[in-house]
């Protein structure tokens, strides 16, 4: 069986309620469908957002200061409340997750690339769910940009992934444009995320075609050899 | 029993064997789990006390340790079943809470049919957690069954559960809809068999040459376990287990899967609590 890759493109929102308070049983999902994912066979990385969000929120900062060493102070803070939480969600159903952080730069230096693919080679290796996000201590493109597509497209190329999956809405989605083979799926709510997961795990080794018979609800797109 | 009594039985025993929890890789579907909780809930909801024979130990602990071959000696799989029984019970405790339903875990040896201190104890516990309302999740001890006093499978393992606490009706869960006149695999007259009156050995050749190919039991082991549960006066059921609310239709009294019917009307066993 030729073994998918995927990557995961979360925004932390997806986990929030209104006050940016985490929803336990949402997380929990979402650990569940994608330790499930890792567990029927495929290889998977997950790209999320959030480190700011809720390090503002730990540190009482008003985000609409627009003060960067703030903010990237928060991101701090909020990083690793992010990857505890990650961390005790994924850790029930017996999945062990890494961290890394990367700039958008790291596609700009061939050695920077070659030891990021190695890092994500070796923990795919070893059964590990890799949780990316981007290095904000060091980086300002996720304040600037408030997304982290480009990082999600960038891991997706660097770990040469078959699919990779967002959550995103109708305007951002033509922004979105990935190379190579990789196919995108584009979802727009975290209940349609949830049942695309399962689904993808749903699919027999012997019956790749499934792959591509998505139901209606789902967009998807490919995009050969852009 | 005939399938329409089903709705008004007592105590059930399910069985799942590793092609259930699984995928093909070994590593457990949490998909199919919860749905088996979900399922096994509603079962008590509608006031029926149920078990739940549970194995996949094992190979939980091969992939807690990522391990990309089958153990290979005794010892070795020993200490993965005493890794991975923790982890799995983590697990269904976890998937049964989300239904607010608790489970209790009671691990067995095949002496506990034949020791009868060990007998009165085992009954007493399983009675117990009836009666709160809990669903006791039983696997093989494996830690200190050795190869005479082992189950070989949980099929085996099962019945006697089902004669453990008399229970009205055995489901086992695997990886084929039912049994087969000839293996399905190989041979496309096989067809399907959707009631036994008696275990011949005649039925007994067909099964040992065909089963799964995951997990010790294959066809023959479920055979043997529909035997035992016969001679006890307790229905089984062999069905399909990827989709685990298929538990309620065969409740339901719906023609899934082989019925094999009990040989006599159950009796009360000779050991009372």
């Amino acid at each position: 069986m030729e073994k998918k890759r995927i990557v995961v493109r979360i925004e932390i929102d997806t986990l929030s309620d209104s006050d940016g308070k985490l929803i336990h049983d949402k997380m929990d999902r979402l650990a569940m469908v994608l330790s499930n994912l890792h567990n029927s066979g495929k290889d998977l990385l997950l790209v999320t957002s959030g480190s700011i969000a809720l390090g503002t929120k730990k540190l009482n900062i008003d985000i609409n200061k627009k003060d960067y060493a703030e903010m990237m102070a928060a991101a701090a803070v909020g990083q690793a409340e992010l990857i505890k939480l990650y961390q005790k969600y994924f850790d029930q159903y017996n999945q062990m997750v890494a961290q890394v952080l990367l700039t958008s730069d790291m596609m700009d230096h061939s050695k920077k690339e070659n030891n990021t693919k190695n890092t994500f080679e070796t923990l795919l290796k070893m059964g590990i769910i890799p949780i990316i996000n981007e290095n904000d201590a060091v980086s300002t493109a996720d304040i600037d940009l408030k997304d982290n597509y480009t990082l999600a497209l960038n891991v997706a190329d660097v770990a040469k992934a078959d699919i990779i999956l967002i959550k995103t809405n109708e305007e951002e989605k033509y922004i979105i444009q990935p190379r190579n083979k990789l196919k995108a799926i584009f979802v727009n709510t975290e209940q349609e995320l949830f049942c695309k997961l399962l689904e993808i795990s749903n699919e027999l080794d012997d019956q790749k075609s499934k792959l591509y018979d998505f139901p209606d609800s789902i967009e998807e797109f490919s995009y050969a050899n852009n | 029993m005939k399938r329409e009594d089903f709705i008004n039985i007592k105590r059930v025993v399910v069985k799942v064997g590793t092609s259930t929890l699984s995928y093909k890789n070994g590593r457990l579907n949490f998909q199919r789990m919860g749905l088996l909780a979900k399922t096994l809930s509603a079962l008590r909801k509608m006031g029926l006390q149920v078990v739940l024979v549970s194995s996949g130990a094992i190979g939980v602990g091969a992939g807690r340790l990522n391990l990309t071959k089958k153990p290979s000696t005794l010892a070795f799989k020993q200490a993965l079943a005493a890794l991975g029984q923790a982890q799995l019970m983590k697990i269904y405790q976890k998937l049964f809470d989300n239904y607010n339903q608790w489970v209790a875990q009671v691990l067995l040896t095949k002496d506990v049919m034949t020791i009868p201190e060990r007998y009165k104890n085992a009954r007493g516990t399983l009675f117990k957690l009836f009666e709160m309302g809990i669903i006791p999740i039983i696997n093989e001890n494996d830690t200190i069954a050795t190869d005479e006093i082992e189950f070989g499978d949980n099929d085996t393992l099962s019945a006697m559960v089902s004669n453990l606490v008399n229970a009205d009706l055995l489901i086992l869960l695997s990886d084929i809809d039912g049994f087969y006149s000839a293996d399905p695999k190989t041979d496309k007259e096989a067809k399907i068999i959707r009631s036994v009156t008696s275990i011949s050995p005649e039925l007994e050749k067909i099964a040992s040459g065909s089963g799964s190919s995951f997990g010790t039991g294959g066809m023959s082991t479920k055979i043997t376990a529909a035997k035992i549960a016969s001679e006890h006066g307790i229905d089984t059921i062999l069905a399909l287990g990827d989709q685990p609310s298929i538990v309620l239709d065969i409740i339901n009294g719906k023609e899934i899967g082989t019925h094999f019917i009990a040989d006599k009307i159950k009796q009360n066993s000779i050991y009372h609590e």
